[in-house]
Parts: structure tokens; C-alpha cells; sequence
């Protein structure tokens, strides 16, 4: 499903060149829950935002659902995100101004969908998440468990193949973060393909295989690693 | 406070102080021009005619069909005027001040008319500087004698000139100009100069158009205008005007229906109308500047608080290494400065240009100094007064700002 | 996604509507300004008879003396005259070198009416040949022109306008009545229809009518009856003239327009030469003591000659679009802070799959509706406008600017084409905005 090879992302200004990622190469296979860790600045944003084509790499190969991304332009780009990929953030990124409704619409829009099959697809999607009932809401007038079911459904209304999340519980409390958890493991067992970035080990726990990067490379976790939430693996993940 | 951060917090945000500093460069070169143009009008619109216009007023005769006894009507209609009681004056003329049109004349001290001066000719009689009340500086006044009677196409030459001070002054720079004579246009003799006037102002009343650069040239020729159409100019005693204005057409059209009395005007009135465009224009210029300044503003105020929105964070970060408040309002005040006045600076640039654009299209004057200045004025100090509330808005960033992540 | 991004546009407005009302007062108030100094400007700087201006011509013949004529003369800057004299008007008609030809010029008339109860009053005269009719396309209600006939036997027919029929006769046809002008008796043989051309071409001294031609009679009667121009008559660059009317007709004095109709290009070539021949003649009989000066200008070239359009409106005008562009760039700022205040939403757009044409278009059109919403602003604002100048000035700097409909295409058309150029350069920023999972402190 997700693939890169070598990948590297050097940030040039006119002094300094830093690597976010370096001789960087990781797997996901269909149907797979991977959780990202490790500590800030270490590059797993830099990562997500490059497995999510939010950003171009400098070198190195990335294979998104059989597609090879490399040298594509801001359109295909676009598009291949609008379709592949769901986003979960860690602040909803819910724009104020639209419903509930309205936002779960926006990647439906860039799709250029009609009307019926979005209205479809949208009511769907809010009785998966629980929220028919908030359709007309506002973002400002939900708590943060309320908005981030609604991200999650807008996420999900593409059928992506690929879902990102971003510290998808970093603004929750404990109740609704379980709750977003367990949503979150719902929609895995359904057969999606979850990458989540966390800091927290507890809920790197939740995954089925975990990733570590540090300073911009990559570290395997083993399954007795992660119960101990210590890395084990010293060399570098191979494909 | 050092200058550098402010000018890095400039260059990063370009395109914005752009936008401000082209405002401020359009509306300054407006400004300039447009005060400058406000100040010619109205100073146009102000200039005395040299005679006691509140007392003053013009009726417009017109005899129907031809007349066989122009001079007897004349006489008779003066007569009358000269009779009403509250009247202080009466003569008639061909043209008075304001009325935008009259008879132009050149004079000159060779017959050949190769160095001429152009001056406004008013006929008038003996009464005519009693009823205008204009002041002899020198010579004399019309005697009776010598006042003729002047139809329509006589052209005789007049036995004697009053003329004013201003064109005295052109034709005699050595001031001797009574008694001398001069030659009026197509006459082979002189005629004397018996009278100066201090002021009389021509008929014609555009800023550039004809008589506007000799607007103080003119003469008084000892002429009785009994052609078809002429003015009866009429002097009324203080507190008069009103009434006399009412009774003198009612009395005239009494005495002979034979006419018509196409309009009775004061001096007052006239000056109001033929100044009507002048006046307007300053008007609609000072809304105009004032518009603009507010649209102006406006957007200075919508920037610099986009601005101090974006750099929250930034601000904070200050306030915890120990800005006060009144350092950040500084700072901001001092980039509002900045971009301001490059802006003037160019503002200044583009004025000065539209300005010889207009002298050059328009036959303008060329913006004195003293408007570039007063408009730079203006406009920075409405940038610095624009900025005051974003800048106050700073200043009340929490230095608990510094630690926002999100 | 066009009514997408509308919805979306009027979406935004609710949230900042502080901002959005700014944007739209900007663009509405330059839109306001300069349109209503344009609307002036069109007016004044009208073509009123577009489909014939290239054939109608205004003869000009140097008939003073180049070396003496002072500054002070009211000559063009190109020492030409306006005007003509009678000699040279007079001669031109009896030349016949064209296929309509007319001198023309305005006079005033004392008229009597009948109701003996009435005062007499002035009315505005124009003195003219029977052609000009026919020239200048002027359209009857009744009757017809007088014939050359009449204009040979300097009879005292008239033609009236509308408003002096419906004045002194009550209106209809009043072909056959009686005219008490100046007390003669005139006999009517037309009346007009509304006819009003702006600016009024072949009178350029009063080009918005101030004073209407209420009536029209054969030139040679009102030489006949010793009518004066009403207008300014030049006598600066020559001798004066000798007394009386005959001494007036005989000087060089200029008081007389003149006009020509030549159809073809053709004709006016033959035209020009047959002047510059005239004129070598007066050369030859010793009545010019210069080198023959002519000129042949058609009723466009003549109009922007002559200067029509005041220059307190001029000013106005360039005020008026400097203005707008303030405007402009003040409305571009504000839609650029709009669009940066809003970033972060447009970089989550950018995530769920808007690519930067997609953003661009959404940037353009919400412009275009700040164009529409400031257009409506801007064309109240233009009524309001004209009728403050039409408060302010007098009627001759005005005349008949109207908001009309082509006047408010105009300025619809001119909102949103300017707001979608202000709105370019932020449209292309928002574009620029990177897709962002959520904000980052680099």
C-alpha cells in the first residue's frame, strides 16, 4: 500500500542543509495498523506529511497504492490524495465557517461528485461516526470528541484506501480520546489501512506493528519492543 | 529601539507594506494637487471686482424691433432711475464685472499695435465711478461734456480713457501715465488718459481662459451705450438693494412697454453664479481628498492588524524577554513609519509628475512646495494615527503568547 | 463549482463580515467616483451624430494678418480662427462647392406673443440656410424647411422648437401662424420635434444649449434685420470695423460658422483645394497680405479642436480614476489579509485534495463577487454622485448625465473586472498556501 525507498528530504536555506529524512524506507501493507513514534523533531510529521503527498521529497522513491508519485506535479498530486488518503489530525482542522455537513462535503467537492451520491455517501458516513444528529452543526457549537468523529468522517467519505492520523487523541480527554480509539480499531478491523503517529506508547500499543524514527531514519519495533515500549531493533528496517 | 527588527519584519511581510506604501503614494499625489486646485478656485472666487458689489445690482435691456429714438429712451430710463428714491447711482453700460462675457480692447503706445496690452472696455458716463465706487488715485472724472452717445457699430474714437492702476502700471512702468495718451486699436491718434483707477476688474472670470492673465486691465470709455440691448448698472443705498430691485424694472417697463427686461441680477447673485463651478469643484475635490483619506486609513488599520494577528506569538516572545508595552507600540508605529513614508516618498514623485502632466494639459500652475509638504504631513500623520490601534492591540498581547504552540 | 465556491464566498462573508464590508465599500466607492465623472465626461464628449460626423466639415480661413495677430486674439493655438467672416461666408455659399452647405450663427429675437396679456421675451435664434436641415438631420413634427427660394428672397419664414410651440400656441400644427419676432411677422412653415444633440456640434461657444434654438430663420433675413451674434465676435487681428451694419459685414471681424456636407472622401479632397484656391485669390487681390491658409476639419476632428469637454471635468475625470485605483489597491490588501487570515482552512482544503487551481479559481471568485456586491454600491453611489455635481455645478459643466442603462452595464461590467484583477494577487497567494496537516512553527 505504502512504500518508500530511500527517501530523503533536505531542507536548504542559504547556511544550513537539514535532513528531515534520511536514506528513509518503510513498507505498509494493505490492511496493516502502524503506529509512528518518536521524539519531536525527529521527522515523523516530515514523514506523514510526505506519505500524505503534502509535500515533495528530494530523493528516493514512493509507491502509494501501486502509483509511483515520484516527479508529480501539484495536480496529480491533488488528486491522488483526494482519493486515496484520509486525513485524522490533532487539532480536527475543521473550517469554522461550514457545518458538519458542509465539511464533510469538501473532499466530495474536489472530486466533482454529484450532489445526490455526496448527500449519500455523507449521511453514511455520519451514522458510522454516530453523528447523524449533529448534521447541521457547527464545528464551535461540538465538543473536541464531537469534531474529531466529524474529521474522521470526513476522512472516511472518500473511501480511502490509505487513512493518516496525527496524534489523532493530542487534544482529547481520556473518555473521548478512548472513544476516538476505539473508532479508530473499528474502522481497522473493517479491513482500512491506519498509519497514526503518536508520541504517547500507550497508544502506539493499540497497533499492530510499530515504527520509531529517529533523526530523520528509521527504526523497526518487534512486538515484545513495543509491550516494553523499548526499541529493540538497532539496524534499519529493510524491504 | 533598534531599527533592524523593524525593517527585517518589513521585508518579510513585502507584499503588504507594498499595498500600503501604493496607497499612500496615490493618495498623497491626489492630495497635493487637488488641495492646491481647491486653494486656486477658491482664491479665484474670492477676488474683489473693485467695486461696492453689496450695493450694486444690473438690469438687462432689450428694445423690441428698431427703435427711432434710442437716445430719448436711454436718457428718459436714466432720468428715472436717477430719480427713485434709495438710488444712489445709475448709468448704462455695455458690460459690468461677473458677468463672464464683454468687449475687449488693446492698447498701445504705437499706432501699429505691435506691443499691445488687451484690457476689458466698460462705456460709462460721468456717474459711473460714483455708482460703482470705484477711488480715483489720480486725474479726474467724465465731465458731462464729454460723454457721447455710442449706438451699435459706431466706432468713434473716445476723447478720454480712465483706466486702472494695473494697466497703468504695464503701459507706464515709470508711473507718468496721466495725461500721456495711447492708441486704441485701429485709431491713427491717441486718446488721453485722464483717470486712474485703483481696480476694476475685467468681465471674464475662468481661471485660464481669455482675460485671466490681465484680469486687472481695464477702461473706462466716456460712452452713453444706447444700442439695442444694454445694462442699466444701478447704485443703491445701504439697505436698499431688495426693494429697488423689485420697483426700478416695474417703473422702467411703466414708462415703456416697448421693451423687454431680460433679467435683473445683483452683483452679489452674479458673483455667486459665475463663480458656481469654481466653488463646486473645490467642493467636490475637499469630499474627494477627505474620502480618500478614510478609505486610506481603512486600509491601513485592515493590514497592520492582519499583521499583528499573524506575529501573536512573536510579539509574546518579546514581552517575555522584557518588551514593555510601549516598546511594541513603537515598533509597530515605527514600521507603520517607515512604509509610510516610501510611500510618500513616491507619493511625492507621482504628485510632482500629475502636476506637470495638468500644466502642461490644463495650463495650470505648478504645485507650489508648500502643498507637498502639508500633504506629506497629512498623510503620515494619519498612517501613525491609522496604526495606533493595531499597535495598541499589540501591546496587550499576554507574554504567555510566547508559549502557544498551536 | 462555481456555485460551490459562491456559497462558500457567502459563507465567508458571515464570518468577517467587518472585513468583507470593507472590501465592498472600497471597491463600490471607486467604482462610485470614477463612474460618475466618467458619466460626465460621455456626455460632454458625445457623438451625436456618429453615422454622418465624417461627412460634415468646418471650413477655416486665416483671414488676419499671422505677424500682427497678438497672443491676446482668441485664435486657436494654431492661429486659425473658429469663425468666419462674412465676406469669406458669403463668398463660400455663392461657390457652391459642396452639396449642402450653411453659414450659421446665433442671434437673439424679441418675441411677441399673442395673447396681448403676455410680456414680450427673448428667445434663442439660430440664423441659418435652408440645408442645414437636411445636414444635420433635424426632425420635424410638422411641416418641413424653408426652400432656397426663400433663403434667396431673405423671406420671413421661421421654423420653432417643440417647446416654443407647445409655449406660444399650445402645441400642434402650427404650420401657416403667425411669428411676431422683433416686430415683424414671421410665418411658420415647420416645427420640431424634441431634438437636442449633445454636445450641440455646430455651436461650440454654447455646446450643452443653455440657450435652446427656439427658433430658426433664413440667414439672409437676419442679416437683412441687422440680428447680432449673440457670441463672442473676434475682431482682434484686424482692422476694426468701419461704423454701422455694412461696416460690420465688410470687416474682418469672424462671427459666422460654417458648415459642409461632403459625402465621399473624394469630395472633400476637391473641397480642400477649391479653399486653398479661394484664399490664394484673396492673396492675389490684395486682400490677404499673407501666404493663403486653409483648413478642412470633419465634425470629430473639429469637436476635439474645439475642446469640448471643460477642463474643471477633465480634472475630474483623471481624479476620479485615481481615485479607483486607490480603491483597488485598498480592496487588494484587505482581500489579501482575508486570504492569509484564512490560511490554515485554505491549507486544509489543500489536504483533502484541492490542487492550486482549484484554490486559485475559489480566490477569483469570491473577487468577482466583491465585484458584484461593490457594483451595486457603485452604481447608487454614481446616482448619488451626479446629482451632488448636478447640486454643485451649473448646468453647463453637467448636461444630461444620466444613469442610464449602457452607463450601468458599464459600471457592473467595471466592478468585476477590477475586483477580479484586485483579487488576482491574493487569489495567487492563497494558491501558494501548502497543504498543512496543522500549523507549524518553522
Amino acid at each position: 500500500m505504502l512504500r518508500m525507498s530511500h527517501l530523503s528530504k533536505v531542507y536548504r536555506t542559504e547556511v544550513i542543509e537539514t535532513y528531515a529524512l534520511r536514506d528513509f524506507s518503510v513498507h505498509v501493507k494493505e490492511g496493516e495498523f502502524v503506529a509512528v513514534t518518536g521524539p519531536s523533531g525527529s521527522g515523523k510529521t516530515t514523514f506523514l506529511t510526505i506519505a500524505g503527498l503534502l509535500e515533495d521529497f528530494s530523493s528516493g522513491e514512493y509507491w502509494l497504492d501501486g502509483v509511483d508519485t515520484r516527479g508529480m506535479n501539484d495536480r496529480q498530486r491533488s488528486r491522488l490524495r483526494n482519493e486515496k488518503i484520509g486525513f485524522v489530525f490533532q487539532s480536527f482542522n475543521l473550517i469554522p465557517d461550514l457545518n458538519v455537513f458542509d465539511n464533510i462535503d469538501v473532499p466530495l467537492r474536489y472530486r466533482g461528485m454529484g450532489g445526490a451520491e455526496r448527500k449519500r455517501r455523507i449521511h453514511a458516513v455520519l451514522e458510522r461516526v454516530g453523528l447523524t444528529s449533529r448534521m447541521r452543526h457547527y464545528p464551535a457549537q461540538m465538543s473536541g470528541g464531537q469534531q474529531q468523529r466529524v474529521a474522521i468522517a470526513r476522512a472516511l467519505v472518500g473511501e480511502p484506501r490509505l487513512l493518516l492520523a496525527d496524534e489523532p487523541t493530542g487534544n482529547l480527554d481520556t473518555h473521548m480520546a478512548h472513544g476516538v480509539m476505539e473508532l479508530l480499531e473499528e474502522l481497522h478491523r473493517g479491513g482500512a489501512t491506519l498509519v497514526m503517529v503518536t508520541h504517547d506508547p500507550e497508544l502506539a500499543a493499540h497497533a499492530q506493528r510499530q515504527v520509531h524514527i529517529i533523526d530523520g531514519t528509521i527504526l523497526e519495533l518487534s512486538a515484545e519492543g513495543a509491550a516494553a515500549g523499548q526499541p529493540v531493533a538497532i539496524a534499519p528496517a529493510r524491504t | 529601539m533598534q531599527p533592524h527588527p523593524v525593517f527585517s519584519a518589513i521585508r518579510r511581510n513585502r507584499v503588504a507594506a507594498a499595498v500600503i506604501a501604493v496607497q499612500i503614494s496615490l493618495t498623497l499625489a491626489i492630495l497635493c494637487n487637488a488641495l492646491f486646485i481647491i486653494q486656486q478656485r477658491l482664491a479665484l472666487s474670492a477676488r474683489s471686482t473693485g467695486t461696492d458689489e453689496p450695493d450694486l445690482f444690473a438690469i438687462a435691456n432689450e428694445w423690441v424691433g428698431t427703435v427711432a429714438d434710442p437716445i430719448a429712451r436711454v436718457r428718459a430710463d436714466l432720468a428715472l432711475l436717477r430719480s427713485l428714491p434709495g438710488v444712489a447711482g445709475a448709468y448704462v453700460t455695455n458690460s459690468y464685472p461677473l458677468t463672464g462675457s464683454g468687449n475687449g480692447q488693446q492698447l498701445s503706445l504705437d499706432p501699429l499695435q505691435l506691443h499691445a496690452a488687451p484690457a476689458a472696455l466698460y462705456s460709462g458716463d460721468e456717474q459711473t465711478l460714483r455708482t460703482l465706487g470705484l477711488r480715483l488715485i489720480a486725474g479726474r472724472n467724465f465731465r458731462t461734456e464729454e460723454v457721447a452717445n455710442f449706438g451699435l457699430f459706431d466706432n468713434p474714437r473716445p476723447p478720454a480713457l480712465i483706466i486702472t492702476q494695473a494697466l497703468a502700471r504695464k503701459l507706464f512702468p515709470a508711473g507718468d501715465g496721466l495725461g500721456r495718451g495711447v492708441y486704441m486699436e485701429g485709431q491713427r491718434v491717441k486718446t488721453p488718459i485722464i483717470g486712474i483707477v485703483t481696480r476694476l476688474q475685467v468681465p471674464w472670470t475662468t481661471i485660464s481662459g481669455w482675460g485671466s492673465a490681465w484680469s486687472d486691465s481695464s477702461i473706462i470709455v466716456p460712452f452713453r451705450d444706447v444700442s439695442p440691448s444694454a445694462y442699466y448698472i444701478v447704485r443703491a443705498r445701504p439697505g436698499q438693494l431688495s426693494t429697488l430691485m423689485k420697483i426700478a424694472p416695474r417703473r422702467l417697463i411703466a414708462l415703456n412697454h416697448d421693451r423687454v427686461i431680460n433679467r435683473v441680477q445683483s452683483f452679489e447673485q452674479a458673483r455667486a453664479e459665475v463663480y458656481r463651478d469654481d466653488r463646486g469643484l473645490a467642493v467636490i475635490l475637499a469630499v474627494v481628498c477627505a474620502v480618500l483619506l478614510i478609505v486610506t486609513a481603512f486600509g491601513i488599520v485592515g493590514l497592520t492588524s492582519y499583521w499583528v494577528a499573524q506575529r501573536r506569538q512573536q510579539i509574546g516572545i518579546r514581552r517575555a524577554l522584557g518588551a514593555t508595552r510601549l516598546a511594541i507600540v513603537r515598533h509597530f508605529q515605527a514600521e507603520n513609519l517607515i512604509i509610510v513614508s516610501t510611500g510618500a516618498i513616491a507619493g511625492i514623485a507621482l504628485g510632482v509628475g500629475a502636476n506637470l502632466w495638468m500644466v502642461s494639459t490644463f495650463a495650470t500652475a505648478r504645485l507650489p512646495l508648500i502643498y507637498l509638504l502639508a500633504g506629506t504631513a497629512v498623510v503620515l500623520g494619519l498612517g501613525q494615527l491609522a496604526a495606533l490601534r493595531p499597535a495598541l492591540r499589540a501591546a496587550s498581547v499576554p507574554p504567555a503568547e510566547a508559549t502557544r504552540t498551536v | 463549482m462555481f456555485g460551490y465556491y459562491l456559497s462558500l464566498t457567502l459563507r465567508g462573508v458571515r464570518r468577517n463580515p467587518v472585513l468583507t464590508a470593507l472590501i465592498i465599500s472600497a471597491i463600490g466607492v471607486g467604482i462610485g467616483a470614477s463612474m460618475t465623472t466618467f458619466a460626465v465626461f460621455r456626455a460632454m464628449n458625445g457623438d451625436p451624430i456618429a453615422y454622418k460626423a465624417s461627412q460634415l466639415y468646418v471650413p477655416q480661413i486665416q483671414n488676419w494678418d499671422p505677424n500682427i495677430h497678438s497672443q491676446n486674439s482668441s485664435a486657436q493655438p494654431d492661429g486659425l480662427s473658429d469663425q468666419l467672416s462674412y465676406i469669406d461666408a458669403v463668398a463660400l455659399m455663392r461657390a457652391h462647392a459642396a452639396s449642402r452647405q450653411t453659414a450659421l450663427y446665433e442671434t437673439r429675437s424679441v418675441l411677441t406673443p399673442p395673447d396681448p396679456q403676455l410680456l414680450p421675451f427673448q428667445i434663442g435664434t439660430r440664423a441659418g440656410y435652408a440645408d442645414l436641415f437636411a445636414m444635420f438631420d433635424v426632425p420635424f413634427a410638422y411641416g418641413g424647411p424653408w426652400s432656397a427660394a426663400d433663403d434667396a428672397a431673405h423671406a420671413p419664414v421661421a421654423v420653432i422648437s417643440r417647446a416654443l410651440n407647445d409655449k406660444i400656441f399650445g402645441g400642434g400644427d402650427s404650420v401657416g401662424k403667425v411669428l411676431r419676432l422683433d416686430g415683424q411677422d414671421y410665418r411658420v412653415v415647420g416645427v420640431l420635434r424634441d431634438w437636442k444633440p449633445v454636445p450641440r456640434y455646430y455651436d461650440l461657444q454654447d455646446p450643452f444649449g443653455i440657450e435652446p434654438d427656439d427658433v430658426f430663420m433664413p440667414f439672409t433675413r437676419a442679416i437683412d434685420q441687422h440680428k447680432l451674434a449673440r457670441e463672442s465676435s473676434n475682431c482682434s487681428g484686424g482692422e476694426p470695423p468701419a461704423s454701422g451694419w455694412s461696416g460690420w459685414l465688410q470687416s474682418e471681424c469672424v462671427w459666422l460658422q460654417f458648415w459642409v456636407e461632403l459625402p465621399t472622401a473624394a469630395d472633400a479632397a476637391r473641397y480642400r483645394t477649391f479653399l486653398h484656391h479661394y484664399a490664394q485669390d484673396q492673396q492675389r487681390s490684395g486682400r490677404f497680405h499673407w501666404a493663403a491658409r486653409t483648413q478642412l476639419r470633419d465634425l470629430r476632428q473639429w469637436l476635439s479642436y474645439e475642446h469640448v469637454v471643460s477642463d474643471e471635468v477633465r480634472i475630474l475625470v483623471v481624479v476620479g480614476f485615481g481615485f479607483l485605483l486607490v480603491c483597488l489597491v485598498n480592496a487588494m490588501g484587505l482581500m489579501l489579509a482575508r486570504v492569509l487570515f484564512r490560511s490554515s482552512d485554505t491549507g486544509v482544503r489543500r489536504a483533502l485534495g484541492a490542487n492550486r487551481g482549484a484554490v486559485f479559481a475559489q480566490g477569483v471568485i469570491e473577487a468577482a463577487v466583491f465585484g458584484a456586491g461593490g457594483a451595486i454600491l457603485g452604481v447608487l453611489l454614481t446616482a448619488l454622485g451626479l446629482a451632488g455635481l448636478r447640486a454643485l455645478l451649473s448646468r453647463e459643466a453637467l448636461v444630461l448625465a444620466r444613469t442610464d442603462l449602457p452607463q450601468i452595464g458599464m459600471s457592473i461590467a467595471l466592478a468585476i473586472a477590477a475586483a477580479v484583477a484586485a483579487g488576482l494577487y491574493p487569489a495567487w497567494r492563497a494558491a501558494r498556501v501548502q497543504p498543512a496537516l496543522q500549523l507549524r512553527v518553522r
